[in-house]
């Protein structure tokens, strides 16, 4: 993959470490990945919650030439859905849904997946607080 | 049976006891009998199934209640009947608590019609063939109504595919039963058993000049008793327990005590219609060779004859165990396709079969008597 | 007047064919599915936040639970992590000890799919048979390792102790060939069984490539892509990697049967190289003062459900700042909302099975 050409074309694209870092226009630069490079995998997302932001990582695959590629973006509270691109992004975002709050723009599906439903907060934030008070081992529990 | 009213009368007047009392309990007897034989060949029927599963999957099998598990059984009726009885809150509570009392009538009513030996059937019609297949088609009712009243989506599900099967599967049964009385002349269970009889012992049997509806009729019976290959109704991996998945208890019980039943009756009505029934596989009996042609002789062949009719059930039994042990579920759209499609037409040929043999061979007999 | 109606049906979380607590939210007409929405959680144990919160050397007996048929994996991943972030290379005996037991840990695990697969058929005895070889494997890491599913053996820069009893795994890898032999006599060649799976849930290639399946799943599918190949572990082991072009679910089946017989190879290899080599040293990694460099550290593995992965991001500290798991499982549960809708519910039951979906690994 060019990092140079994807420069050319979408500009803000840098190679930071081992990854490529995109500051917007993220489903766009991997639909062009996809088609004009053949990465046909999107072998998972991941979010590190880094405090201001959110980053996510995008782990792309390619069968045909084996090849790995990751692409990162830094989000706030939204990011553009993929799963136009890659189905397989539906269980991811939805995870990523769940453990921080992301909404994706284009997935209708997201749902707390492994919290309950009415669950407050995202656990893997690093502001996440555990203070429900469900939990038992609180103090101010009203089951306790 | 005449004989055996006479023997009782005479008994009873030795002792005073009025004639009416003896015409009403000759008819309670028989069927208190029943009750308790059908319990205890239940009890030993979930036995032999658990063993036998156990021994084919490379296991024990019940081992530890009793010597050699004998009454493991008995101890998980026990427990069936100790445990609560659950109704769903929002089942159809009559019909919920009707099915399994349905159920369980039928069957009992099916061990009565069968000859256990020549002297010794209970209600003995002449059309008791016809009487026997209404008789065993009587569950699936309450099969329905269970799943149905249960109201729960899978039970619901297992009634519904219950239903199909059934239907589906009584058809080629009630050909094939056609074709065995077209060779025996008779719409007699002892008349069947009679025609099958020759010199020759086993050679008379229906199972060879009616192969085809023999293997028919085996795998309708399958299917009709929700065994492996066919269990849709009460398929676990899918619908739970079917048409049984709220059901505990007592209620349980029953169902459950009906299916083996039913698989009992099936055994012997397959033992009586294509293999002879009570009939000796040796042309004679073995009473006669072993006690010569004494009185004690007359009188054991009729518990001879009784022997090699549970021989011949527990055979069939233990192919049909040894099917469930080896043989993955079929899928809902095949065993419909497989009834319709094979067996119904095969089971046509099969009766167009049995006429011509009966038109080639004339008499009475099918076989080489 | 009647009116067509369709039936919202709940399979699971607590049902006999789940293999575990998966739920289904399924919409039938009759029999056949309309649509299917997996609800994933309920065993969720929280491993990605747990980590944040613990040294590596607590955190690693954690993470055989991760997938409690195939354990070995996941420990694996998180020492060749840490290995990678020290800088460490594993001695040559400790990685033929490795592969030897990830790999018979994947033949156990494949045994287990096979039974419950059957067992999801209908079929009762292949079951008791699997498991019954199974036992041999579990048997044998109850005597080296003391336990029987959570091994915690791996340790970050070697194995806990020496391998043992290398005649165990010989007798074990002399027998499962004939026992295979006898399941493809029940089970290959069985007219119901091809039924059953002759032509069901097809995946094609494209599909499984773009739901992100990994594994034998996609190599039935056609896909020849094994990470065994490349990984650096696997160095100096030959196999073939198995890929078969029936794309359904009888082909998921043989795949594993056939992935048993080439993991059998791997661990004939693997006990020459032990027994050749009998020089067993380790590299020490202090774990009670264990940091990671700063940095962010990713690997993967070719795991008996499909690539797992882990990725760690350490700031430094001897707690991880951030800890991903990726399981093949996960997105098998995905694809059911796909490779469910149409199928009629019994053959859904086989479909789902032959993903060889592990509740545990979905939920992490």
């Amino acid at each position: 993959m060019d990092i140079n050409e994807l420069k050319d074309i979408f500009g803000e694209c840098e190679l930071c470490q081992d990854k490529v870092c995109v500051k917007s226009k993220l489903y766009e630069v991997l639909e062009y990945i996809k088609n004009n490079y053949s990465f046909n995998v999107l072998k998972s997302i991941t979010a590190v919650d880094l405090g201001s932001d959110v980053e996510l990582l995008y782990r792309l695959f390619s069968t045909e030439d084996e090849e790995n590629a990751v692409i990162s973006i830094k989000v706030q509270n939204e990011a553009d859905s993929v799963i136009d691109l890659f189905e397989s992004a539906r269980a991811d975002e939805n995870e990523i849904y769940d453990m921080f709050g992301i909404k994706f723009i284009g997935n209708e599906d997201l749902k707390r997946l492994y919290m309950p439903e009415n669950w407050e907060g995202f656990p893997l934030r690093k502001d996440y607080v555990q203070d429900d008070t469900r939990l038992a081992w609180n103090d101010n529990s009203d089951n306790a | 049976m005449n004989y055996l009213y006479h023997l009782y009368m005479e008994w009873l007047s030795k002792f005073g006891i009025p004639e009416l009392f003896g015409n009403i309990t000759f008819y309670i007897i028989p069927f208190c009998i029943v009750a308790i034989a059908l319990l205890i060949v239940v009890l030993a029927l979930v036995l032999i199934e658990r063993k036998l599963l156990g021994w084919l999957t490379q296991r024990k099998g019940p081992n530890r209640v009793g010597f050699w598990g004998v009454l493991q059984t008995i101890a998980d009726a026990f427990k069936l009947l100790i445990k609560e009885n659950i109704t769903p809150d929002r089942s159809d509570k009559f019909l919920f608590n009707l099915a399994p009392i349905l159920v369980f009538i039928p069957v009992m009513t099916v061990l009565g019609i069968i000859p256990y030996s020549s002297e010794f059937t209970f209600v003995n019609t002449s059309t008791n063939v016809i009487l026997y297949l209404i008789l065993v088609a009587f569950p699936i009712l309450s099969i329905f109504l269970g799943g149905w009243a249960s109201n729960n989506k899978y039970s619901l599900m297992g009634a519904a595919r219950g239903i199909a099967q059934i239907l589906s599967y009584e058809v080629p049964i009630t050909f094939v039963v056609l074709s065995v009385i077209v060779l025996a002349s008779s719409m007699n269970m002892t008349g069947i058993t009679y025609a099958q009889y020759s010199r020759l012992g086993a050679l008379g049997w229906f199972c060879f000049p009616c192969f085809i509806g023999f293997v028919i009729m085996f795998i309708c019976v399958l299917a009709e008793l929700n065994r492996c290959p066919f269990d849709l109704p009460e398929a676990e991996s899918e619908l739970i327990c079917g048409y049984n998945t709220e059901y505990s208890g007592m209620r349980f019980a029953l169902f459950y005590l009906s299916e083996y039943a039913l698989l009992f009756a099936n055994a012997m009505f397959i033992s009586i219609l294509f293999l002879g029934g009570y009939l000796s596989p040796f042309g004679t009996y073995l009473s006669y060779f072993i006690f010569g042609d004494t009185h004690l002789a007359s009188a054991m062949v009729y518990f001879e004859q009784a022997f090699w009719l549970f021989l011949k059930a527990f055979l069939v039994i233990f192919v049909i165990i040894w099917i469930r042990a080896t043989l993955p579920r079929l899928a809902s759209f095949d065993l419909l396709k497989f009834s319709w499609a094979y067996l119904l037409p095969l089971s046509i040929f099969n009766l167009f079969l049995a006429v011509i043999i009966k038109f080639i061979t004339g008499g009475a007999m099918c076989g080489l008597s | 007047m009647i009116t067509a109606t369709t039936l919202k049906l709940n399979l699971g979380p607590q049902h006999p064919s789940t293999h575990g607590v998966l739920r289904l939210l399924l919409e039938l007409d009759g029999e056949k599915i309309l649509s299917c929405e997996p609800d994933v959680g309920y065993l969720h144990r929280g491993m990605e936040k747990m980590a944040e919160g613990m040294t590596y050397i607590q955190y690693l007996p954690t993470v055989d639970r991760i997938d409690y048929l195939a354990g070995c994996f996941y420990s694996e991943l998180l020492c060749r992590t840490v290995e990678g972030a020290m800088g460490v290379n594993i001695p040559e005996r400790i990685r033929a000890i490795r592969v030897t037991l990830l790999e018979l840990n994947r033949i156990a695990s494949h045994l287990l799919w096979i039974g419950a697969f059957l067992m999801d058929l209908g079929a009762l005895s292949p079951f008791f048979y699997a498991m019954r070889e199974r036992e041999m494997i579990l048997r044998y890491f109850e005597k080296l390792t003391g336990q029987r599913m959570m091994y915690n053996y791996f340790v970050f820069g070697g194995v806990r102790k020496d391998i043992e009893y290398l005649e165990d795994i010989e007798e074990i890898i002399k027998i499962l060939p004939y026992k295979l032999n006898d399941y493809e006599k029940i089970i290959t060649d069985n007219l119901i069984f091809l039924q059953r799976t002759k032509g069901k849930g097809v995946l094609e290639p494209t599909t499984a490539l773009n739901y992100s399946i990994t594994g034998v799943n996609l190599r039935a599918s056609g896909v020849e892509y094994d990470l065994r190949k490349t990984d650096k572990l696997y160095e100096g082991f030959e196999f073939t990697p198995v890929v078969l072009e029936g794309k359904d679910s009888w082909a998921r089946y043989k795949a594993r049967i056939l992935e048993i017989k080439e993991s059998i190879k791997l661990i004939e290899q693997g006990v020459n190289k032990l027994k050749e080599n009998t020089n067993f040293e380790q590299k020490h990694i202090n774990p009670l003062n264990l940091k990671l460099p700063e940095g962010e550290y990713y690997s993967e593995i070719e795991a008996p459900r499909g690539l797992a992965s882990i990725y760690i991001k350490s700031t430094g500290e001897d707690k991880p700042y951030r800890l991903k798991w990726r399981t093949g499982s996960y997105y098998s549960v995905n694809l059911l909302r796909k490779l469910l809708v149409g199928e009629y519910l019994n053959d859904a039951i086989a479909i789902a099975g032959s993903l060889d979906i592990i509740l545990p690994e979905v939920d992490k």
